[in-house]
């Protein structure tokens, strides 16, 4: 194993996010007492911490849910709104394992918002198209060498989630953000089927 | 690979040491073999603080909930879970940052915090939800580009802050950035500094007039001013000393006219020592240098400094800087060339108007990037950077308004500059004006917070910023500033408009409220500190900010500033027509005012199962403690009037009533008599620590001791005005307790006649 497949190999940090179908029909504001309600009833994966409410802002994170093992976060980084699950705590298994895991934290909490009622069924996320980042620069420097590295693992999971579809990789292209690829197919599942075949 | 391998000798060796002395220590705690207290202090002299919940602890909306870290009961200080979030605290000396600092800071932000950079009062960043175990990489990924976090937080000396026009500016004496910079490496680990009770905060102003230094609220600033002597023109400083704001603001005192500028360092570490020496160390509240001065006078301090300066053994250190100080701290990139002052979009005319200022050297400007709440995303840093490396270079710097400026800008860039900010979110307008609001972090990260500071300021921006082109001239260059508690980070004090959180017991819940401050002055060097003329519930604060604009608008006298107007008009007419905001509607009619800003969890816990007896008791509590906050009032009234003693005495009879409204809890006849009231004070609610807050413990309650054992009232103006503070800040304590007494059942003696016993 090269010290590049190594390092991306021993990859913990995960942020995984996918994207609102339209934008329009979610003021992440509304999001608020929602992720308030899932730290009371513990709605989603791990030990929630708090909310941070950034929506004065353009970028980043817009409404945070914080947790010891990932955060949740309504994201519209690169001016795209979906929601995000960046783990932070180290899991176990291989990294196609920790992969499968970090989706199904994530599409479980799409799910969760889009069935939400106080927001008025009208939040679907796009099941076409799903960015994953590394979130973790000396693991995974965003290079040429670490997309084939990292390769096999993602599409392993793109295998769970559209079997049949034919996924197509995008590498960020500054060399200074993190390591991240769009994975885009020609459909997509919603996230209930994307559920169950993450099982 | 570790990021330590990887950065090799990037990292400056004398970092890389202390941060490698830093790491064992972590491990040393985890093995169980340093002591909690001992921990803290060394990660906090580090710049790792806590966050609000590292307790593991957290009210959901519905009670308190233990978080349950998997910490193993592992503690990174009393009372502070390991594996819970904390905040780090990055010191940017006078906020000057370089391109590559910003990618860095944008990378530690998004791998190790939320992504979001935030921008303080004091001119230095802070991450929040940070691991520990994180920090020590974190630390090292900044040494390698020449950012040490040592001594950002903890009883040491804090960031060295300075004017981020220094240079540029067209008002100022000479740059100060030089011997900001000097100061800062000077006093950094020095021996001298290693002992305080207290921190130490330092600050530099090019001028009187404008605010950027904030001189006066520091506990050493200087201000640049020169003098003739045989025809040559001497550097020098005009030097305060004893400044803060805090819970109980000191307005500085002025320790040398002129310290000349071969003095300034050894006379900061003469200081440093008279401060490690005779400062209080053991009560916190009172071990601020300001106290120290106060304690012995200016004059006899004056006099230990001066004696310990002379007794000093020589330093190269202390004047080797000055033959830099010609030198420019940052040079332009591009030659200067002017620009069509009329081209370019709306929007960028707009963001002109508000965000440039034109240096002294022509064809140069400064441009102002506004940051709502002082944050910024990981991403937008990083882009930040790019258009620094594009138009200015390094010439970058933070501000206390919690901005950031790009010094240098070809004025003929300005447009390209805008549209580069539009991309990243970042061109909004209105720098420096009311629609830019400073906020400390309140209840959102900070462990003391009492009500959100960030969602008020944030909802009042969002009303503000969308009135700004038709808001009146007079109107839009006011400052707003707001504070989550009394402990003023957000600078509440030196504002036209200042806030701070408070909570107010209504019917059984607990609201949340803001002090409104008025009197303050931003100008000047914070010329002037605001007070407190009531509190008000934190969702009319909005409806208060328009009222009092609406009537300065409406009753200026030509171009009176905002400050003669509020003094012209006085602070109670001021708050008679804030009066009917002072009501709380009941809950069945509008629950929203028992939530905070941006914050739907019921404020508080609800709890209120209080027995009719101690209804009727309580009722009289809040009678004397609605009387009391009168007499703080009129406390304040007196002190506009210039009559100390009778502010004195009402700030005094503020707290003997509040006093006596808590005491009624238990003792329903409790006399009149000073001594009676301080006796059963201390017997019921101090000696048995049911007065003492969470973490300022009995601080409060001394403020009534101490006036107490006082022999008369006092004819010093300032004496009196601290003890208006004191006993506004006794109000709250007694706000707070009568609301915790409240969500308790009564004790079985309660009403009963004088006895030995507290509630429980
Ligand atoms: S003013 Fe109070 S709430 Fe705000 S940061 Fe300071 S201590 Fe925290």
């Amino acid at each position: 194993m090269t010290d590049q497949a190594a390092g991306v190999d021993a990859l913990q940090r995960i942020a995984l996010k996918i994207f609102l179908d339209d934008e329009a029909v979610l003021d992440p504001r509304d999001v608020i007492p929602i992720f308030h309600r899932w730290i009371q009833t513990s709605a989603v994966d791990g030990l929630l911490i708090d909310l941070a409410d950034y929506t004065h802002m353009t970028s980043g994170p817009s409404v945070l849910l914080a947790a010891h093992e990932g955060h949740y976060a309504i994201e519209q980084s690169g001016g795209r709104l979906g929601i995000q699950y960046a783990r932070r705590a180290d899991q176990k298994g291989a990294l196609a394992e920790r992969l499968h895991a970090a989706a199904r934290t994530l599409v479980k909490a799409g799910r969760l918002l889009e069935a939400d009622t106080s927001l008025g069924g009208q939040v679907r996320f796009r099941g076409d198209q799903l960015e994953c980042l590394a979130n973790d620069r000396l693991s995974a420097p965003n290079r040429r060498e670490t997309l084939e590295a990292f390769r096999p693992a993602v599409e392993s999971l793109l295998a769970t989630l559209g079997p049949d579809d034919d996924w197509s990789l995008t590498q960020e292209a500054d060399e200074r953000e993190r390591f991240g690829v769009l994975a885009t197919s020609g459909s997509g599942a919603g996230l209930d089927l994307l559920e169950a075949r993450l099982g | 690979m570790s990021w330590k391998e990887t950065l090799g000798d990037r990292i400056p060796a004398e970092l890389g040491r202390e941060i490698d002395t830093y790491e064992n220590q972590i491990a040393l705690k985890r093995q169980g073999k340093i002591d909690d207290k001992v921990f803290a202090e060394t990660r906090l002299r580090r710049g790792a603080y806590g966050q609000r919940y590292d307790n593991g602890q957290r009210n959901d909306g519905n009670g308190v909930k233990l978080l349950p870290f998997p910490s193993d009961g592992q503690t990174k200080g009393p009372d502070t879970v390991w594996d819970a979030p904390g905040m780090m605290r990055i010191k940017i000396p006078f906020g000057g940052l370089t391109a590559d600092q910003m990618d860095t800071l944008a990378d530690l932000s998004e791998e190790y915090s939320d992504g979001v950079c935030h921008i303080t009062t004091r001119q230095d960043i802070q991450l929040h939800f940070v691991h520990i175990d994180d920090t020590p990489a974190l630390m090292r990924r900044l040494a390698a580009v020449g950012i040490t976090t040592r001594e950002a937080c903890g009883n040491t000396v804090r960031n060295v802050t300075a004017c981020p026009l220094s240079g540029v500016c067209r008002d100022e004496t000479f740059d100060v950035t030089p011997y900001a910079e000097a100061s800062m490496r000077f006093l950094l680990g020095h021996p001298d500094t290693q002992d305080f009770g207290r921190k130490f905060k330092v600050a530099f102003s090019g001028c009187r007039e404008h605010a950027c230094g904030l001189v006066n609220m520091h506990d050493f600033g200087g201000i640049a001013v020169t003098r003739e002597v045989d025809g040559v023109t001497e550097r020098g400083f005009e030097a305060y000393v004893g400044g803060g704001l805090g819970a109980v603001p000191h307005e500085a005192k002025i320790f040398d006219p002129f310290l000349k500028e071969e003095d300034v360092l050894p006379t900061l570490q003469a200081m440093s020592r008279v401060f490690a020496r005779l400062g209080e160390k053991r009560n916190r509240a009172r071990a601020r240098i300001k106290f120290l001065v106060q304690q012995l006078g200016i004059d006899e301090f004056r006099r230990l400094v001066r004696e310990e300066r002379e007794a000093l053994e020589h330093d190269d250190r202390w004047s080797a800087f000055i033959e830099r100080v010609n030198t420019p701290t940052d040079a332009p990139l591009l030659e200067g060339a002017g620009s069509d002052e009329a081209a370019g979009s709306d929007a960028f005319q707009a963001w002109r108007r508000t965000n440039v200022y034109p240096q002294r050297q022509p064809g140069y400007a400064v441009a102002t990037i506004t940051l709502p709440l002082g944050d910024l995303s990981g991403w937008q840093l990083r882009r930040l950077a790019t258009l620094a490396r594009r138009f200015v270079g390094d010439a970058v710097r933070a501000t206390v308004e919690q901005n950031i400026v790009f010094r240098w800008v070809r004025e003929a860039d300005l447009p390209e500059l805008h549209q580069g900010l539009e991309a990243l979110g970042l061109a909004q307008p209105g720098a420096g004006t009311i629609a830019d609001i400073t906020a400390c972090p309140g209840t959102d990260t900070c462990k003391l917070g009492i009500a959100s500071s960030r969602g008020l300021a944030a909802e009042l921006e969002r009303r503000l910023a969308d009135q700004l082109s038709s808001l009146d001239e007079s109107v839009r260059n006011l400052r707003i500033k707001v504070s989550g508690c009394f402990n003023s980070c957000g600078q509440h004090h030196i504002s036209d408009l200042g806030f701070y959180g408070v909570s107010r017991h209504v019917g059984g819940n607990v609201v949340p409220h803001f002090q409104v401050l008025l009197g303050g002055k931003w100008v000047e060097n914070a010329g002037s500190y605001g007070l407190a003329i009531g509190a008000i519930p934190a969702k009319s604060i909005p409806e208060v900010v328009r009222r009092i604009t609406d009537r300065f608008v409406e009753e200026r006298n030509g171009d009176e500033s905002f400050y003669d107007f509020t003094s012209r008009i006085g602070k109670r007419a001021l708050r008679d027509m804030l009066q009917d905001l002072t009501a709380v509607p009941d809950k069945l009619v509008n629950a929203d005012f028992y939530r905070d800003w941006g914050d739907p969890r019921e404020f508080g816990i609800g709890d209120m199962g209080v027995g009719e007896c101690a209804g009727e008791v309580v009722s009289l509590t809040e009678f004397d403690l609605a009387g009391a906050e009168s007499q703080v009032f009129e406390a304040q009234l007196a002190l506009e009037e210039n009559d100390p003693a009778r502010a004195d005495k009402l700030a005094y009879g503020a707290m003997l009533q509040a006093a006596k409204g808590l005491i009624k809890t238990e003792f329903i006849d409790i006399s009149d008599d000073p001594s009676q009231i301080v006796t059963e004070f201390r017997t019921r609610f101090y000696d048995t620590e049911v007065f003492f807050d969470k973490y300022a413990g009995g601080k409060f309650a001394n403020y009534l001791f101490r006036r107490h054992e006082q022999a008369g009232p006092t004819a010093e103006r300032d004496v009196a005005r601290q003890l208006i503070e004191e006993a506004q800040l006794f109000l709250e304590a007694t706000h707070a307790c009568q609301a915790r007494l409240a969500a308790i059942p009564p004790p079985p003696t309660a009403a009963a006649g004088p006895s030995l016993g507290g509630v429980q």
